[in-house]
Formats: structure tokens, sequence, C-alpha cells
């Protein structure tokens, strides 16, 4: 089976006019050899693009669609209403139609048959050569490649991670409109659609927002599938609140120690004893000892088990 | 009412202009040119064009105080003239920019700021 590039550059070569149709995945129209559009379903069309934009109505697309034929196409009769200036309409088809021609070229296994003089409503705002057309989809396939190898995300739900390995990050506008229209359901294609913008610019942000590392990834499922031993060590971090509680335990004991030995010496010293155990001896145990029960959690929970210990003796 | 083609012919009759170029920043495609006479291959400008805008905007968020940031122009002086970029803020996504080469000797880089604004305005109504 021929592929859809040679047969294109086959029509392209006999000046072709008509619809080249992929099944359903999507159409190539040709105006006496060149395409002036194209469609396919991964991807929004012009007519989502214009009305998702809030410049046009549904209904006034509807109307120029139906009122549209050879003597005076949809997208002239959009102009010549005023909805939009001529400029915008090229713009809005050239990027549908850069953005329909990348994924069309990717189909296999539908097979095309080309129907003459088969014209798209909107009628030829822009024309493309077929070469050029095919120099821009390998551009944008290595683009792509070069943001993120991988094209595992491609088709899952784009889902944001919570907390990045980061503490500053730098996004573009449409990066931004991408990790905000996140939904955890919605995948690349489904967002461009919500969005109102190109599939191949949406799939390219997501693409960096991986390499960023700011999505979920079926590798990190993977990994958090046996992330149950790093979810153990994370409790383990939790558990240097217990390490600190043993830690208190000795400390207790050997602070008493040195505290014992210390009035000690001082009673040795016979009558001076009194003086500065109430003077200065009083003032620095206590000193000693009220930071350390009020401050520690830890503490205070081993005092209330402590506590409980006795009462339960009892 | 104004079309890409129209566009590109009023922007090379802006005094001085040598070329310019539509370019897609998406992925650095050449949409439309204007002026016949390129000595350099348009496809290869347009990319590495839309790669230094990509770059500036990159090194302009870090360093403006608020972390975001919004080229209206970018106009660089060279030894061979100057080169105005000027992104077009359609509501549907090009990203779109408009390049102009400008004669350094002939050129009057205000008015020529001018009329490119004015151009892009009556471009795009927004």
């Amino acid at each position: 089976m021929p592929s859809v590039e040679s047969i294109l550059c086959g029509l392209a070569s006999d000046r072709a006019t008509g619809a080249l149709r992929l099944g359903r995945s999507g159409t190539f129209y040709l105006t006496e050899g060149r395409v002036t559009y194209a469609e396919t379903p991964a991807c929004p069309r012009v007519e989502e693009l214009l009305t998702s934009s809030g410049r046009i109505s549904a209904y006034a697309v509807r109307q120029a669609r139906q009122a549209a034929g050879e003597e005076c196409w949809g997208g002239d009769r959009l102009v010549q209403r005023g909805v939009l200036t001529r400029g915008e309409l090229e713009f809005c088809v050239l990027g549908a139609v850069l953005d329909a021609v990348f994924f069309l070229f990717q189909v296999s296994g539908s097979r095309p048959r080309f129907r003459p003089e088969e014209r798209h409503w909107l009628g030829p705002q822009w024309y493309f050569d077929v070469t050029g057309l095919l120099r821009e989809s390998k551009r944008r396939r290595a683009q792509l490649d070069q943001a993120w190898p991988s094209p595992e995300l491609d088709a899952l739900p784009v889902v944001p991670i919570g907390r990045i390995p980061a503490q500053r990050v730098l996004l573009t506008s449409l990066q931004w409109e991408v990790l905000v229209g996140a939904d955890c359901t919605a995948t690349p294609a489904d967002l461009a659609r919500k969005l109102g913008r190109p599939a191949y610019s949406v799939l390219l942000a997501v693409r960096q927002l991986a390499a960023a590392g700011l999505l979920r990834t079926p590798e990190h499922d993977r990994e958090s599938a046996p992330a149950t031993p790093p979810a153990a060590p994370r409790p383990a971090p939790a558990t240097p609140p217990a390490a600190p509680r043993p830690a208190p335990s000795p400390a207790l004991p050997a602070r008493r120690p040195d505290d014992v030995p210390a009035p000690l010496p001082r009673r040795g010293d016979g009558t001076r004893e009194k003086i500065p155990s109430h003077d200065a001896g009083a003032p620095s145990p206590a000193a000693g000892w009220m930071p350390r029960t009020t401050g520690d959690p830890a503490d205070v929970s081993l005092l209330i088990r402590l506590r409980n210990a006795l009462e339960a003796l009892t | 009412m104004l079309g890409i083609e129209e566009c590109l012919t009023e922007v090379m009759a802006i005094p001085g202009a040598l070329d310019a170029i539509l370019i897609d920043q998406t992925s650095g495609m050449a949409v439309a040119i204007g002026g016949g006479s390129r000595q350099v291959d348009t496809e290869k400008s347009a990319a590495g064009l839309s790669e230094a805008l990509r770059a500036t905007l990159d090194g302009l968020a870090v360093t403006s105080p608020t972390g975001t940031v919004r080229i209206r122009d970018m106009i660089v002086t060279t030894d061979e003239g100057h080169h105005l970029l000027r992104p077009l803020e359609t509501v549907f996504d090009g990203p779109l920019a408009i390049y102009v080469r400008l004669d350094l000797e002939r050129a009057n880089l205000a008015l020529a700021l001018h009329r490119l604004q004015l151009l892009s305005g009556r471009l795009i109504t927004t």
C-alpha cells in the first residue's frame, strides 16, 4: 500500500483538486496540487479554534458553513461579516493545518481514497506545498523527541505531581495552561480541545513538563508500587521524634547523677552547703529542668507514660 | 482588512527594510517571507530567530523582578543592521512573530517600531 506521503506527492504533481480521505483518521483538502486544509479527530478543527477563542459563536460558524459555496467560501463570509480579520483567519487555518498534518502523516493502516472536486467549506485561505509540510512535520517530530524522547505520556492523562523536586520552575504560558487545565483524566489531546490550542503544541508542552519532572509518569507508578520501601523509610524519618524519646530517658538518669554529685561535694563543704543550695544551687537545677520538661513534647509524653505506669502499679 | 501577505508587503515598505519573515514559533518555521533576494537560508534564519526569542524570554524571566516576562519588541543592532522581532499575540495560538531586518544607515528605528506596531494592530483586532 503506498504511503500517505507518496500519494500526496503524486496528487501535488498532478495539480489535483479534491479531498484525500484517510478513513476515519482525517482528510487532506487540496487545491490545484497544494494543501489548503487538513483535519483529524486528534486535533481541534478550525471551527473549534474559532469558537473556543470566544470571538465567534458556534451559531455564526454554522451559518457561514451552511451558506458556503463556490461563489463565496465560508472563510470569506466570516471575514466579510467582520467577526475576524483576514490575518486572523489565515493564522487560524495555518495553525490548524500544520497541527492536523503532523498527526495525519503518522496515520497508517487506513486506505486513502481521493475524491476529486470535494472542497472544504472554508475555502482556500492559505496554500501549503506538500514538500514544505513534510519538512515541517519532520522538524516537529525531531523537536518532540528532543524535548522528551519517550512517547509513553502522549496518550495518558496528564497528572501534575503534587510536590516538585525543585525550589523554582520557569513555565511558558502554554505549559501554565496545561497545568491549570489538567484534571488527572484529560489526555494531551483532550486538553488541546479544552484549551482551544493546537494538539501538537500541547503535546510538546506535556513532554517538556515531563522532562522537567513536573508530571507523573508510569515510571513513577512503577517506583511507587515498590514505594512501600520508600514509604517505610518515610515513617522512619517520623521516628526521629521516637529516637529523641529514648535519648531523654538516658539523659534523665544522666542528669540526676550529675546533679546528685554536685550537692555531694557541697555537702562536704560543711556550713556553706545551705547557702549555695538555696541561693545559687537551687536556680541552676531549676534552669536545667524547666526547659526540658516544657520544651520537648517527647518529654511530656514520657511523663504521661510514666504517670500512667505508676497509676497502673497502685 | 489585512492578510499575512499584505502585511509582509507593508513591512517591506518600512524605510530601510531589507527582508522580513513571519515565523511560527512552535517549531521555528518560516510561514511567509517578504523581500525577494535573500542571501541566507530563510528556513534556517526562522529557526535561529525563534530560538533567539525563546532564549531571551528564558533569560529575561529569570532576570525580571516578578519572574514573568512578555516581550513586545526585541531589537538587536549588529554591524550589519537592526533586527526587529515582534511576537504577535493572536487569540489563535500560533504563536507567531514578525521579523524585519533594517539597513543600519537608511533606517529610522523609532519609525520602524511604530510602523510595525500599527501593522500588527491591523493584522489582529483584539
